[in-house]
């Protein structure tokens, strides 16, 4: 029996080494989340750790509760007002285009390698939905940036698509071990699913809004771990009747994210932290659960599941969802090459393991190997072929100053711009000489297009910027300040 | 990026009719609306008027910059306009206004749009300027001082 101390050192120990290659390679555009999958393999039975670990239903549920978390925090940082204009488009790629990707691969692995066509449809289900987490860290690196509206539709879409590839595979797993027989009765449990999914999850948002709000927490530590449960809860509630517990927690982070809620920002880098923990987690679990010889043994047949998968199902699919949008022929193609394949995949596989279908192992190791080459070639290639379609937008140059301030909700305290006017007799005074009030605070002063942080004893020049934080009740001694005009005969 | 580029000769007006700080804001608000980025033209109103509350953006000698931030535009759109008669602005020098820019940015380009009101800010701090804006004709030699302008002291 191997001690729980050790357990903890070694779990503890393969998260630090993961976050301090993932920063080492910062500067490789390696894709983050291969990198922990990788830690997985190295540490695992046939690697460097040589860690025993086959547990498929751990695995399994582990991948369950990071995906909760990770939706659920991905729909926290969703802005309603980016993801309203690409809303059908993002609808229709999440359901109809999933569906025609499984379907295509579905098809194909059925005719190339004789599959049924059913197992077939099912692994093409388990490799249908785009990875939110591999294209969120994409999108928002450094290293790339996505014109008009191609980033918000990437982004929904990633973080909608995983409850349809879990219900076509939960769904389809039902039909191969005979409890679903008539395609009617298949729709039905769609419609159930994915129904109670949304209600719910835009039902009990709402309701942790209101309970965030009205809740006056004594310990300010409360607010997360109320919000953490109650995430759980949605997804556990949903699930236990049947309803997409996944699209639930994404749905109800959507309308927690997007109202105004006491704590909003502790919540967010809570939930951020928390996402990032879960990806850790759940890729080095998976990585550790894969053989790596057994992954290597269905290279060839692989290699051309991936093709077909990036290179005729996904592209088809985009095509055929975005026809009647108004994205032009090189954005869909943008979209069709952003089908990053990540760890629900995986997650995915291991449901057949369970279920104790035949070419269940077969399966799990040839969507392994399809996740590596789609987070490989496709992440990696991205930046180029946004330059090369011309999508790419300028990357923005993000200055690390307060330029944006959210005022807690009981404070009196803004941050306004202001301008230093012409003729001013601040004009040629130091900040310490003007004799700014109390609370008040000048952040940042804009000259010439150059972002200046102030001390006491910079002078100000006529016509700059000001941002100014300000508590609402010194702001007209402040006004008084700055309008103060420099004596007739000097003006 | 440039003034000269947000301004077209749409945006653009040598004649502004009005008789008041108010009228002007609001003729000047009509007139960014035409612009294809601007979403709700009312919303704009409410974030420039919003914005004047605070402070006057009559900065002195006769410019004035009423501005603001929202999500009624889709990214930064602006205006220019020369007022008909000079206009009691309350302004902080208490001087009669003439010129006024409009700016109006989407509510997370805070950057952008603090840059450009510095841009602008220092552009109209030339006397010189300011009086060769008053003696032009039509909205295209306006932009063309922009450009000028623009090339003299930020690319040169």
């Amino acid at each position: 029996m191997i001690s729980f101390e050790y357990i903890l050192l070694v779990s503890s120990g393969l998260i630090l080494i993961s976050l301090a290659i993932a920063k080492i390679s910062d500067n490789f555009g390696v894709p983050t989340l291969l990198l922990f999958l990788v830690v997985g393999m190295l540490a695992g039975s046939e690697g460097l750790g040589g860690i025993e670990f086959s547990d498929v239903g751990l695995a399994r549920s582990i991948g369950t509760i990071a995906l909760v978390l990770i939706l659920f925090a991905g729909g926290l940082d969703t802005k309603w007002s980016s993801v309203r204009p690409v809303l059908r488009e993002a609808g229709i790629l999440a359901t109809a285009g999933v569906f025609t990707t499984a379907l295509l691969v579905g098809v194909f692995v059925s005719y190339a390698f004789g599959f049924s066509l059913l197992e077939g449809l099912l692994f093409g289900a388990v490799v249908s939905s785009t990875d939110a987490a591999a294209v969120f860290s994409l999108l928002r690196s450094r290293n790339v940036s996505l014109r008009g509206n191609l980033k918000p539709l990437l982004e929904l879409e990633s973080g909608s698509n995983d409850p349809m590839a879990v219900f076509l595979t939960l769904g389809l797993i039902q039909v191969l071990t005979s409890q679903i027989e008539t395609a009617a009765d298949f729709i039905i449990l769609f419609i159930y699913q994915m129904g109670f999914g949304a209600v719910l999850g835009f039902g009990l948002g709402k309701a942790m809004v209101f309970l965030l709000n009205r809740f006056k927490f004594s310990y300010q530590g409360f607010y997360p771990v109320f919000a953490l449960a109650f995430a759980v809860f949605i997804f556990g509630i949903t699930a236990v009747i049947n309803g997409s517990g996944f699209l639930a927690v994404y749905v109800a982070g959507l309308i927690v994210g997007n109202s105004e809620i006491i704590q909003k920002r502790s919540l967010l880098r809570f939930f951020d932290g928390f996402a990032w923990l879960s990806q850790v987690v759940m890729f080095v679990t998976l990585g550790l659960l894969v053989f790596p010889s057994h992954v290597a043994s269905v290279v060839g047949i692989g290699l051309l599941v991936s093709a077909v998968l990036m290179f005729v199902a996904r592209p088809v699919s985009v095509f055929l969802s975005l026809a009647f949008s108004k994205f032009r022929w090189n954005e869909k193609a943008l979209v069709s090459w952003v089908g990053l394949r990540g760890a629900v995949p995986i997650i995915l596989a291991t449901f057949p393991l369970l279920a104790g279908l035949p070419r269940a192992e077969l399966m799990f190791n040839l969507v392994f190997f399809i996740v590596l080459t789609s987070t490989v070639f496709q992440g990696w290639s991205i930046p180029l072929l946004a330059r090369i379609l011309n999508v790419d937008a300028p990357l923005e140059r993000t200055p690390n100053y307060p330029l944006e301030f959210d005022a807690p909700r009981e404070s009196n305290t803004e941050l306004v711009d202001l301008m230093v006017p012409y003729n001013a007799s601040a004009v040629g005074k130091t900040i310490v000489e003007l004799g700014m009030p109390q609370d008040s605070l000048i952040v940042l002063i804009i000259r010439n297009e150059e972002f200046l942080v102030p001390s006491g004893g910079t002078v100000l020049e006529s016509g700059d910027t000001i941002l100014v934080l300000v508590n609402k009740q010194n702001l007209p001694h402040i006004r008084e300040l700055l309008a103060e005009q420099r004596a007739k005969e000097e003006a | 990026m440039k003034i000269s580029d947000l301004l077209t000769e749409d945006l653009v007006v040598t004649h502004l009719e009005g008789n008041s700080k108010d009228d002007i804001i609001n003729s000047i608000v009509d007139l960014v609306a035409t612009s294809p980025k601007v979403l709700d033209k009312e919303k704009v109103r409410e974030a420039v008027f919003e914005r004047e509350q605070i402070m006057s953006t009559g900065v002195g000698d006769g410019f004035a910059i009423p501005h603001g931030k929202t999500d009624a535009v889709s990214d930064i759109a602006a205006a220019f306009a020369i007022t008909a008669e000079p206009i009691d602005y309350e302004s902080l020098d208490e001087k009669p206004v003439r010129l006024v820019f409009l700016l109006v940015s989407k509510a997370n380009m805070v950057g952008p749009h603090i840059k450009l009101l510095s841009r602008i800010s220092r552009l109209m701090n030339k006397a010189e300027f300011r009086e060769k804006l008053l003696h032009v004709s039509s909205p295209k030699e306006i932009i063309e001082m922009f450009k000028q302008e623009e090339a003299t002291y930020f690319e040169g």
